[in-house]
């Protein structure tokens, strides 16, 4: 079944490009006008409040998808239509066609620059650690946990902080994919982990539902950078991210922006203070 | 989307580590489930009824749920008592305990299935509990089972990727990390599919040659 559904997936694909490929321009602006037809947006999130959060009811909010709800509603695209997703999948998915577009915190990066077409800036955050009270492994920096031989840590699998802490050293059994924020959380309090690394305001948010008093978080975690996301879209759907940039400059300029994002705790100046070529350039 | 060959071969050693861990989660699985298995059939025939009753029911439970929940139950739910396991020991004894349920009635229709005359060849050579079981209905009743039994291995091994839910780093965890990585589904995942197929594929092969070897009994 595996294998038929591949090849069901594949010749999907070819059928697709085969449909796109002639004059790549003009399907671009079809792809808009494909989607104010259908009135609604296919967005891949991650469910990792502020970024991304399903409420109970299955309402879709968070600063990511509230901004490209906006957005789309000033395209003449009614509704956003959101999936869960993993984050390693969000791109892979992306580019099979599964989502318009990744509306979910997923940091501009240059590897990442490379597979799809970002936005401008939308949200900015620092990197963050949760460990139990008092730090008791003194971590300050993905550093500290490559050299202490023992010490394990959580990241979303595909996340930014996986890659950050196999960059920094730390060996690939002792990085442990967690699937979800609660499982992470749940993982340091049962101390199968000893830190969980996150964005600072998603380990926040995480802290303040646990309210645990043996937990403590360590932001922002030295030698990361500040990344800012942007909403991903697939290569070759250039003229919609165009459109959208111009609407989002629009929304910046105003101050609407900011007043969509700020409630979440993000800050508006960050993501306007620097732009995709610099962040895409960025080591 | 195409296929890479240079790709394949780059990912081929971190898939290789992930294959270890699928036999090695499956073989201990297996030992535990015959164990469990073998254990569960001989309860349920206690005269105890205190015993039989409440070991059958334990098995209902087991076996009517399902094996993913387990796994969340055991990874996440048991630490609130206590009970930290690490990853693979919870994910052996997650498999072990749902396929032990299963293969309790593969024994108990092996047992069943020894003649009457038999147990009561035994009682009248005056043989204890203990001997009838091991030297009359056990050494008739587990041939027969080997087909069923490798059934349900062959089974297990293939839902081993469930165990990825739990962090263990098993071959469909660590394809997924390798797709997180390069943005790439298409070779990590046929390469698992073909990994799955190949060694499902030379276990069925092993274990009809065990069938044939032990299989047969005089009567």
């Amino acid at each position: 079944m595996k294998k038929l559904g591949i090849l069901a997936g594949v010749a999907g694909l070819a059928i697709t490009a085969m449909l796109l490929a002639p004059g790549a321009r003009s399907a671009d602006d079809a792809k808009l006008e494909q989607l104010k037809q259908q009135g609604f947006a296919r967005v891949a999130i991650a469910n990792e409040p502020p970024y991304t959060a399903v409420a109970a009811d299955g309402k879709v909010s968070g600063a990511a998808p509230d901004v490209a709800r906006e957005i789309f509603k000033r395209l003449g695209v009614n509704d956003i239509v959101a999936s869960i997703s993993e984050y390693g999948a969000m791109i892979p998915g992306l580019q099979a066609g599964r989502f318009d577009v990744v509306t979910a915190g997923l940091f501009m990066k240059p590897e990442r620059c490379a597979a799809v077409a970002y936005s401008e800036p939308v949200l900015c955050d620092a990197e963050a650690m949760l460990v139990k009270k008092g730090n008791p492994k003194g971590f300050k920096s993905y550093e500290d946990i490559a050299k202490d031989s023992s010490a394990t840590v959580g990241a979303p699998g595909g996340g930014t902080e996986e890659k950050l802490a196999l960059n920094a050293g730390v060996p690939r059994d002792r990085v442990i994919v967690v699937p979800d924020g609660q499982s992470g959380l749940k993982m340091v309090q049962d101390g199968r982990i000893d830190a969980y690394s996150l964005p600072v305001l998603s380990i926040n948010d995480l802290v303040k539902k646990a309210n645990d008093p043996n937990l403590e978080v360590i932001a922002p975690v030295q030698g990361a950078p500040v990344y800012c996301d942007g909403a991903a879209f697939k290569k070759g759907d250039e003229a919609l991210r165009d459109a959208y940039d111009v609407e989002l400059a629009k929304m910046k300029k105003s101050g609407e922006f900011a007043k969509i994002i700020e409630p979440y705790g993000f800050s508006a100046k960050a993501a306007m203070s620097t732009t995709r070529e610099k962040l895409c350039a960025a080591k | 989307m195409e296929w890479d060959w240079n790709f394949v071969w780059e990912i081929m050693p971190t898939l290789i580590q992930g294959v270890k861990i699928t036999i090695l989660a499956t073989v201990l699985g297996s030992i535990l489930a015959a164990i469990v298995g073998l254990g569960i059939a001989l309860a349920r025939r206690s005269e105890n009824r205190i015993v039989a009753r409440s070991v059958g029911w334990f098995a209902e439970f087991i076996r009517g749920t399902p094996l993913l929940v387990q796994l969340y139950f055991i990874f996440y739910v048991l630490p609130d008592i206590g009970i930290l396991l690490p990853p693979l020991v919870a994910g052996v004894i997650g498999l072990g305990l749902h396929y032990g349920t299963y293969t309790a009635e593969v024994y108990r229709a092996g047992i069943d299935n020894v003649p009457r005359g038999q147990w009561e060849a035994a009682k009248a050579c005056n043989l204890g509990g203990r001997h009838t079981w091991t030297h009359i209905i056990l050494p008739q009743a587990i041939p027969p089972m080997i087909p069923a039994l490798a059934n349900y291995f062959i089974a297990m091994f293939k839902e081993t990727p469930l165990l990825s839910a739990i962090t263990v780093l098993e071959l469909m965890n660590q394809a997924k990390s390798v797709a997180n990585t390069y943005y790439r589904y298409i070779e990590p995942m046929t390469l698992v599919g073909a990994f799955f197929l190949v060694i499902s594929l030379c276990s069925v092969v092993l274990l009809r040659w065990l069938e044939h070897r032990y299989g047969r009994i005089e009567r």
